[in-house]
């Protein structure tokens, strides 16, 4: 298979939130910042490669009816690393994202590729759909952060555009999460359709 | 079956064991890092190593038991305030968490929220509000001796946050509190 | 030849869309005079603002972005630009009024298709969007009457509601229900004249625009309901004259806040509520008691518009399950 598609694939036609809309979870919740959407997406798109590849190397070795919770305990694996290291090293982002960190496990946009594409892929075709999906992932994450944190407060990724009283703040609570989603998706659908 | 997912997990737990040794002391560095950096910004002289020398208080008040940390600050072996961290359950959305800087005879020098989850642009405005010098907002300056530190709208002297008076009542209170762990432990005399 | 294809019942009614909208907009206006009266120059900047950029936000999102004909004269985006204006301070910048606007015309009614295609009444989201995205400015209620020429800079006060939710019940006492009555007192600029906003409800009866089912059904539920609350609370205190200040109580929490103008005007907003009378009714009873509700638990002082909203989510289940009777027999 060719790994441009799949890297393409990954991050427009099959694009995890504005097409198949999965993760949602994280997607609302991370991203009332550019920053907080941006540091998300990369610790998905770091789970997602290395689960993706070690799935792949190791799927002939789990026999089928415990693929699920090996893929799980794979997953969380490195979720927990992630986690340990940012808490180490990046101690602020960690503060932001804190919750939503362990939360990686569960979204399904891990299992989804795991199941769907690197236990029937080679692990450099698995290497290549994680880096398009994360970033994929990364990419409407970090859009979604940067028009909910210019509309909300005024600032893309802590710059000041316009005084913070101006700004609207449903946009940073949850319910501007779902307007501005739902408008993305469909000035995407429709850029996309022309 | 058993063997393979006995592997996958003995990986995992190896590699996850490693990490966690790797890791545990910068942790370790990075929140005392944290805590420092809020000590220092709400009293800001002292020579000594308030972290160290950290106790507990606990403060009955209506509020029920109140467990609040003190970080006295010294300046060559003399007690020249303290940085007491505490909280306050009665905030809009629960749990606020501040650190406030007490000079040695009680007055106010900063403050710090560490954790609150008040609404956005309402009662999360209290980081700044406190501290700004405009009509009977700040408390900067002031000690809760002579000023009665509840909103004006209970009869107090300090302004409540516009349109977030439930906000303002608990951060007000979570200042006393703090003010009674210090003023307290100094009369128990157990700060040396 | 433009077809058009809708489902059952397929009645032509006496009077066209547009026709009701002036109606609509005719039986507001005794409470817009009240509303000058009290709030002066602020009230009159804030409604026209409103309006106006209702209109133009339709005919542009129409004009250039569906690249429609605008349809900008059935009079609708002029009652849901009046009605927005009716539930805001009346010393909103204007600014502030836009944002309403947008949020009203664009996101929700252009989005979802324009009018008739609406889940939610337009004007209730632009306010709910502005009281969440402006706190500050959506809860500073200019007094009434202090000063007519006096805009932003309005003296201001806090409503009855939020004065009950703070001191509690005994504050009853000392209201004067004759001052709600006339709307003498702080809120929204288009929601404090009672009688004023009864007349219009005469108004739309007589005209019938609207049937009496989902207004009566919403002031009876409150008033009910606000009434068994009051007296369990001084049978609670064993107070003298429990019964008087129960009623006191519930008369209080119908006249004030955005109740008479939500229930009469808001509710009754065809797009979005149920279409059978059995369904009105049960529609309006949802909306008195989560008014209550969160008038007497919540975080806000006043639920109407987030009761009639969420009321509004569940008319498609209520259309669904109370279905009209079929005419003609089987």
């Amino acid at each position: 298979m060719n790994k441009t598609k799949i890297l393409l694939n990954g991050l427009i036609k099959e694009n995890p939130t504005f097409v198949l809309l999965l993760g949602m979870c994280p997607t609302l919740g991370t991203t009332t910042s550019a920053m907080g959407g941006l540091g998300m997406g990369l610790s998905t798109l770091f789970v997602l490669i290395c689960s993706n590849v070690v799935i792949s190397m190791v799927k002939s070795i789990i026999p089928d009816k415990v693929r699920i919770p090996a893929f799980i305990v794979i997953i969380a694996t490195f979720v927990t690393i992630l986690q340990l290291c940012m808490q180490a090293y990046l101690p602020e982002l960690y503060a932001t994202l804190g919750l939503f960190i362990p939360l990686i496990v569960v979204n399904c946009i891990l299992l989804g590729r795991a199941e769907a594409f690197a236990a029937k892929h080679t692990p450099g075709e698995s290497f290549f759909d994680g880096l398009g999906i994360g970033l994929g992932f990364t990419v409407a994450l970090t859009l979604l952060g940067c028009v909910r944190e210019f509309l909300g407060t005024g600032h893309i990724f802590g710059r000041p555009i316009y005084p913070e009283e101006y700004g609207s703040l449903i946009f940073i609570l949850a319910p501007g999460a779902f307007i501005v989603l739902g408008f993305l998706i469909a000035i995407i659908h429709s850029i996309k359709t022309r | 079956m058993l063997w393979s997912l006995t592997l996958i997990t003995a990986i995992a737990g190896g590699l996850l064991g490693y990490t966690y040794q790797l890791t545990e002391e910068p942790i370790a560095r990075a929140s005392k890092a944290s805590r420092e950096k809020a000590i220092q910004q709400v009293i800001p002289t002292y020579d000594n190593s308030p972290l160290d020398e950290q106790m507990t208080y606990t403060v009955h008040n209506e509020y029920g038991e109140t467990t609040a940390t003190i970080y006295p600050a010294k300046l060559g072996g003399k007690l020249a305030g303290a940085a007491v961290e505490c909280s306050n359950n009665t905030g809009y959305g629960g749990e606020i968490r501040i650190i406030v800087g007490f000079e040695a005879d009680g007055t106010i020098k900063d403050y710090q929220v560490l954790k609150h989850q008040e609404t956005p642009g309402l009662g999360a405005k209290m980081g700044d509000w406190f501290r700004t010098d405009k009509n009977n907002q700040s408390i900067i300056g002031k000690s809760p001796e002579e000023c009665n530190f509840h909103v004006t709208k209970d009869s107090g002297d300090i302004d409540a946050i516009t349109a977030a008076t439930i906000t303002s009542r608990a951060f007000l209170a979570a200042v006393r509190t703090a003010y009674a762990a210090y003023t307290e432990s100094l009369k128990g005399g157990n700060h040396e | 030849m433009e077809l058009t294809v809708s489902p059952a019942p397929h009645i032509h009614g006496r009077l066209s869309a547009s026709q009701c909208m002036y109606s609509v907009i005719i039986a507001l206006l005794p409470a817009f005079a009240v509303s000058l009266y009290f709030f002066g120059v602020g009230a009159l900047i804030v409604t026209l603002t409103s309006i106006l950029s209702c209109v133009v936000v339709e005919y542009l999102i129409q004009k250039f972005l569906l690249k429609v004909k605008p349809t900008i004269g059935d009079g609708s985006a002029i009652l849901t630009g009046l009605l927005l204006g009716f539930n805001l301070p009346s010393n909103l910048p204007v600014w502030i009024v836009i944002i309403g606007s947008i949020a009203a015309i664009g996101i929700t009614k252009m989005a979802f298709g324009g009018l008739g295609n609406n889940l939610f009444n337009p004007a209730l989201v632009g306010r709910v969007f502005l009281l969440i995205s402006f706190p500050t400015y959506m809860t500073q209620w200019p007094v009434p009457s202090a000063s007519r020429w006096s805009y932003t800079d309005a003296e201001t006060g806090a409503t009855l509601l939020s004065k009950l939710k703070e001191e509690g019940s005994q504050w009853v006492s000392q209201v004067n229900i004759s001052d709600l009555w006339i709307g003498n007192q702080g809120g929204s600029l288009g929601e404090v004249g009672a009688i004023a906003l009864l007349i219009g409800f005469a108004f739309l009866l007589y005209r019938r625009i609207i049937s009496w089912h989902i207004p009566v059904s919403i002031l009876a539920t409150v008033f009910v309901f606000s009434f068994a609350l009051g007296l369990g609370e001084e049978l609670s205190a064993q107070a003298s004259g429990a019964w008087q200040h129960a009623f006191d109580f519930a008369l209080i929490q119908l006249l004030s806040g955005g109740l008479l103008l939500g229930a009469i005007y808001m509710a009754t907003d065809y797009v979005t509520s149920p279409m059978t009378s059995r369904g009105m009714i049960i529609y309006g009873i949802g909306i008195g008691i989560l008014t209550v509700v969160i008038r007497q638990w919540g975080g806000y002082p006043e639920g109407v518009s987030f009761a009639i909203l969420i009321m509004n989510a569940f008319t498609p289940l209520i259309n669904n399950y109370v279905k009209p009777k079929r005419f003609g027999r089987a």
